[in-house]
């Protein structure tokens, strides 16, 4: 084993894809709260595009930090064809995203959040229809792993229930749109998923997926701004006006980028079907951080038991999903349809085979570094540090104590799964 | 990219499904802008 190369003794690919779905909801959940400021007056676009823009800086930052520009130039050099994909995922990403603020703002969080997470379900169906999911298991394993999705769905209704505020008056026909538009998310989303477990079947490090993804996601994001929102000058004019509140959208972008890097992970090592519904767990932090630190179910009496119940069969899916390894026989499914990638795509098997394993499969100069990766880094430090000096403080209760519990538990996950990815994977 | 990857990714049928869902996407956000 080369110097550096991962330790394969201990941990196995699942535990790795499993640590990860759980980080991954952590910081997807964390990065929810600042959409509470859809009630602060902006337009859906333009919080959407704040959060992307912050996502973007993230996005081009963290990879360099851990890989290097070399690395990932030279994954996607190796694999063009899979830009294409990249770029469509970061399209429907920001569709969908975009679409979560006009259901928020319909609805409310607490109804437009579960329906959107049914993106697991839509998944599932991809991942089975395209990749070979959960096939060749038998049919125990298979409804281990769906009663788990479907436990999770089951939670997350419950804690939209409990958590909904049932004497506000919603327009019907606002209510019906918004409805719509959190179902059209979770669609989006879902279907989402078909380019990343494409990148990941053909050996793309996640890393180098998101690089070209957030270019989808950004243009997008900015097309959608432009044209919904009165055009490319009223945009501008719009984000200088938003100078106050940027920071809180950049840094919800930046959790939300640490959360879907986890979840791209996932996705890769045990597949759409049991990484997505893991994730999905991130409606229990966004809960955590709404009702702990920002006392929003202070008012709600006798909801407690749907909250505790929602919250424990949630748990309780996640439990059986972080179980249900896929067995040989689903593995050579899965096998199969990489496969069918390479054929398709003229691609190395012997290569790919061993990047779907863990192992490192870019051909260039892994370990060599350049100046002005240093310098990406500190142009988006130097971002947020000047978005945090023009930022106003949202006149919002919190409750200290709370919040470092759950910041303290979020950086817990991060650096659990962190640990584990470089052990096992090194980053791969 | 390489004509033959060109070729493959534009016939690829899996294309076609993300396609269609993000016209579907932005047709819902047409209607509720």
């Amino acid at each position: 084993m080369s110097e550096g190369a991962p330790s394969k003794s201990i941990l196995s690919l699942h535990a790795v894809g499993v640590v990860s779905g759980i980080a991954a909801g952590a910081w997807l959940g964390s990065a929810e709260a600042p959409t509470k400021l859809v009630t602060m007056g902006f337009s859906p676009f333009l919080i959407s595009l704040g959060m992307v823009m912050g996502v973007f800086v993230a996005r081009w930052t963290i990879p360099v930090a851990i890989k290097g520009t070399s690395y990932i130039w030279a994954d996607l050099r190796e694999k063009p064809h899979l830009i294409v994909w990249g770029i469509i995922a970061g399209m429907l990403w920001a569709v969908a995203n975009t679409l979560t603020v006009f259901a928020i703002r319909n609805v409310g969080l607490s109804v437009a959040f579960p329906l959107w997470n049914l993106n697991s379900l839509v998944g599932m169906f991809w991942g089975w229809l395209l990749f070979n999911e959960l096939r060749g298991s038998g049919s125990r394993q298979r409804l281990v792993v769906l009663g788990g999705a479907a436990a999770i769905v089951i939670g997350a209704c419950l804690l939209a229930y409990s958590t909904t505020n049932h004497e506000s008056i919603v327009q019907r026909e606002a209510a019906t749109l918004g409805v719509f538009a959190a179902v059209g998310a979770g669609l989006l989303w879902g279907t989402m998923y078909i380019p990343y477990r494409k990148a990941y079947i053909s050996g793309m490090n996640p890393l180098s997926f998101v690089t070209v993804f957030t270019v989808g996601e950004l243009a997008t994001v900015f097309a959608l701004a432009a044209v919904f929102d009165g055009g490319v000058s009223n945009v501008f004019h719009s984000l200088e006006q938003a100078k106050p509140v940027l920071f809180w959208l950049f840094f919800g972008g930046f959790c939300w980028v640490i959360g879907d890097l986890f979840q791209q992970y996932a996705a890769k090592y045990i597949g759409i079907s049991r990484g997505i519904p893991l994730s999905n767990t991130n409606q229990l932090w966004g809960l955590a951080w709404g009702a702990l630190v920002f006392g929003e179910l202070a008012h709600m009496t006798g909801s407690h038991v749907f909250i505790v119940g929602g919250s424990l069969i949630m748990i309780a899916g996640a439990v059986a999903i972080s179980f249900a390894e896929a067995p040989a026989d689903e593995q050579r499914q899965w096998q199969l349809a990489m496969e069918r990638e390479c054929a398709r795509y003229g691609l190395d098997r012997g290569r790919i085979a061993a990047a779907v394993m863990g192992s490192e499969s870019s051909p260039g100069p892994r370990s060599s570094r350049h100046w002005w990766e240093l310098l990406i880094v500190a142009a988006a430090v130097a971002v947020f540090v000047w978005l945090g000096m023009l930022a106003e403080r949202p006149r919002i209760e919190i409750d200290m104590g709370w919040l470092l519990a759950i910041v303290v538990a979020s950086l817990a996950a991060l650096a659990g799964a962190v640990f584990v990815l470089w052990k096992r994977t090194r980053f791969a | 990219m390489k004509q033959s990857r060109l070729r493959a990714t534009l016939t690829d049928p899996h294309l076609w499904i993300p396609l269609v869902v993000l016209t579907f996407g932005i047709g819902l956000l047409a209607a509720l802008a």
